[in-house]
């Protein structure tokens, strides 16, 4: 889900840019207060780098495979941190893998990122609702993993579909965006119930990786 | 379960565990790891691999369980030609890092793994995975998480996995690296116990010396030497030629 | 998963001999101008640029071509779909398949456009080391945590790589096969990403400590010395990146005072 270079106009790119420099700085500045920013930066890009190496797995989903995005995730172990993060692990794939591009890295960006800032207070709810500890668990998971991978899908679909091409006509456009959002909510469901089955290994194995 | 590993064991008793005829690989063309490496094992033998470094030892072990393919010659398992890429169950391998094979929440859950890629029935499963724990006595641990363990609980965790699967052939890479003195020991009497074809590769040769029948000597790719392990390692010439030192209990050995 | 983009790094060419700074200024302009580019009579002009400057930096064209391989399957198929569904002019119809003007020259466009500016990236990290290039970021102004994150993520990469490679041998050598999605598969697959996640974890305690141990944070490494100015005074490099910034002005101008096509 990574808009390549040259697909989009540049004011869209330098947008993406602005926006991206705008949510960096306020990610930044909530990073910032964190009296443990010493120990967290180490932890961040190590998680970083984890996250960048887990997304080379391949899922089967016959008759093909996919590559995760766990940007949902992301945002649930590493709060703010998801951000920066996810702009590095982009810088990194657009540079090795050529995958996105330089020009368009800033749009990208805001397209995973974006939604893993919801995703990370969305799962923060964990500690303020009552219940069922477990049960709530699972559903805010799946909530942060499918929700965060289908608003990124939105963003993405829209923004490639009515940019790439000035003479299609709204009705293909339609189509095509509805076509592509078809696929991505298989993916959304895989995504979800991935996090899911993490959550709770990580609740069972290294609690504290939970706790920003 | 000793006694199914042991039949195993006598039914192939004249058969060679594992041949290698001409072997070599390497990684595109520059990097040669392997070169012309001809080898035969033994049913039942245990051959101690030891060499600087580098010299080849993990890529001759992943090549023979067949995660490497060779880029010329072949790999037989008890004389059948073994195609990389394909799931060998009659071979096992435990890697040196524990933590590269542990990766379930729990060590039942851990040693289930296999037993379940194999679709075994629950009940076998269940039998299995006990007689894994007791033989590598770390049945307390069961229902630990792997994670939290000591490093020669790991090792130890690790070695069940991968025995529960039943191999015939056992592959051991750098078993006794990180462990404390009191757990090389129960690796040690461990080995010694154990009834499968046994490859060890370490750079702990007083452990080779203790658990090996044969040793093979492995020099940038090439196996320079092969013997009696208290023939090889004391020979002060060879050993320093390979980038090996003699250890301190053959210090004063004379053939 | 090796990281092969330091291969080429070091050798000597006027684009390599290019400050990494200057070089980032004066590529990235181009590379925003590229994306600016709506005419297609500007295309060749375009590929000129680019094919010189990859001529310049010795760089060969063995590794553009390998590198081209990972992203294109997606453009492809894109831009095999555009001539179809884009447009209004027909000029060549059979059944159902309408195949329309305009659609073609966007997709003529798109992957121009796409193929100069990605060949123009290769050349932009790949004439230099990457450590050089985050420090010449740094010395842009981006942001010290985003620098410090984004060279300690980068030392581990390839060492987390070869951890999920390792740990992916040792499940197949255990049979697992995934072949199908199921419950099964996707919670093997979760455990692997979570071992992975807790082992570099772990991991990071153990660095954050031996940074410790080596004086990071403290009151003696300050924040002042390590905003330098890395922008040495070098006349060359100088003149490069303003002659790259004139053509990419002079392509934007020439995008708005053409006639649209």
């Amino acid at each position: 889900m990574h808009i390549p270079d040259g697909f989009i106009p540049p004011n869209i790119c330098l947008a993406g840019y602005a926006l991206t420099g705008g949510v960096t700085w306020y990610s930044l500045r909530q990073i910032n207060r964190d009296h443990y920013i010493q120990a967290n930066i180490p932890k961040a890009s190590l998680l970083t780098a984890a996250f960048f190496v887990a997304s080379l797995i391949h899922i089967p989903i016959p008759p093909t495979s996919v590559h995760l995005i766990l940007n949902g995730l992301m945002g649930t172990v590493l709060g703010y941190y998801a951000f920066p993060a996810i702009l590095i692990g982009l810088f990194f794939q657009a540079v090795m893998f050529q995958h996105g591009g330089m020009s368009t890295l800033g749009v990208n960006a805001l397209i995973l990122g974006a939604p893993s800032i919801a995703a990370y207070h969305l799962f923060r709810q964990r500690d303020r609702l009552r219940g069922e500890k477990q049960l709530l668990t699972s559903i805010l998971s799946f909530a942060s993993g499918a929700g965060s991978l289908l608003l990124s899908a939105v963003m993405f679909a829209i923004l490639l579909v009515t940019n790439i091409s000035p003479d299609m006509d709204i009705n293909a456009e339609r189509t095509a965006i509805f076509i592509s959002l078809g696929g991505y909510s298989i993916q959304a469901i895989v995504e979800g119930v991935f996090t899911v089955m993490l959550i709770s290994f990580l609740e069972k194995v290294k609690p504290e990786l939970l706790k920003s | 379960m000793n006694d199914l590993v042991r039949t195993a064991n006598l039914l192939s008793l004249k058969n060679k565990a594992i041949s290698l005829n001409n072997l070599c690989f390497s990684y595109g063309e520059e990097r040669a790891i392997l070169t012309d490496i001809n080898l035969e094992i033994a049913s039942g033998e245990t051959v101690g691999l030891i060499g600087a470094n580098g010299a080849g030892k993990t890529s001759l072990f992943l090549t023979i369980c067949g995660i490497l393919k060779p880029t010329y010659g072949e790999v037989k398992l008890f004389d059948r030609p073994i195609k990389a890429g394909q799931f060998n169950p009659e071979i096992g391998l435990v890697f040196q890092n524990p933590d590269d094979q542990l990766f379930c929440p729990t060590v039942r859950d851990d040693i289930a793994f296999g037993l379940e890629n194999i679709e075994l029935s629950p009940e076998e499963i269940e039998t299995r995975i006990n007689a894994a724990l007791s033989l590598t006595g770390v049945t307390h641990l069961a229902e630990r998480v792997s994670h939290q363990l000591s490093g020669g609980e790991k090792c130890m965790v690790a070695i069940a996995a991968v025995l529960a699967m039943l191999p015939q052939i056992v592959l051991y890479d750098e078993p006794s690296a990180n462990l404390d003195l009191r757990a090389r020991r129960r690796l040690i009497k461990f080995l010694q116990s154990s009834h499968e074809t046994t490859v060890v590769s370490s750079h702990d040769l007083e452990l080779i010396i203790e658990v090996c029948d044969r040793v093979i000597m492995l020099n940038q790719g090439r196996i320079v030497a092969e013997g009696k392990p208290q023939e090889i390692m004391s020979n002060a010439g060879l050993m320093e030629a390979n980038g090996l030192e003699v250890p301190h209990s053959l210090t004063h050995y004379h053939q | 998963m090796k990281l092969v983009l330091d291969r080429y790094a070091y050798l000597n060419s006027p684009l390599h001999r290019w400050q990494q700074g200057y070089k980032l200024v004066g590529l990235l302009s181009l590379i925003f101008a590229f994306a600016f580019i709506q005419n297609v009579w500007l295309l060749p002009i375009m590929i000129l640029i680019t094919c010189i400057l990859f001529r310049l930096s010795k760089i060969p064209i063995s590794f553009l071509i390998k590198r081209l391989r990972y992203p294109s399957w997606f453009i492809l198929a894109v831009i095999a779909f555009l001539p179809f569904i884009s447009g209004s002019t027909p000029i060549f119809q059979w059944g159902y398949l309408i195949i329309r003007e305009e659609g073609c020259w966007d997709a003529l466009l798109i992957s121009v456009r796409f193929f100069c500016i990605l060949t123009l990236s290769l050349v932009m990290f790949g004439t230099a080391p990457f450590l050089s290039s985050i420090k010449a970021m740094r010395s842009l102004g981006l942001p010290r945590v985003i620098v410090d994150m984004t060279l300690l993520s980068y030392r581990y990469l390839e060492e987390l790589g070869e951890m999920l490679t390792t740990m992916q041998r040792a499940m197949r050598l255990r049979g697992f096969q995934a072949k199908s999605l199921n419950r099964r598969t996707l919670k093997v697959f979760a455990q692997l990403t979570g071992s992975i996640l807790v082992r570099s974890y772990d991991r990071s305690l153990r660095i954050y400590q031996a940074m410790i141990l080596r004086g990071y944070g403290s009151q003696g490494s300050s924040q002042k010395n390590y905003w330098k100015f890395e922008f040495s005074h070098n006349n060359s490099s100088l003149w490069g990146t303003i002659m790259a910034v004139l053509t990419a002005i002079f392509l934007v101008v020439l995008e708005t005072i053409l006639p649209s096509f």
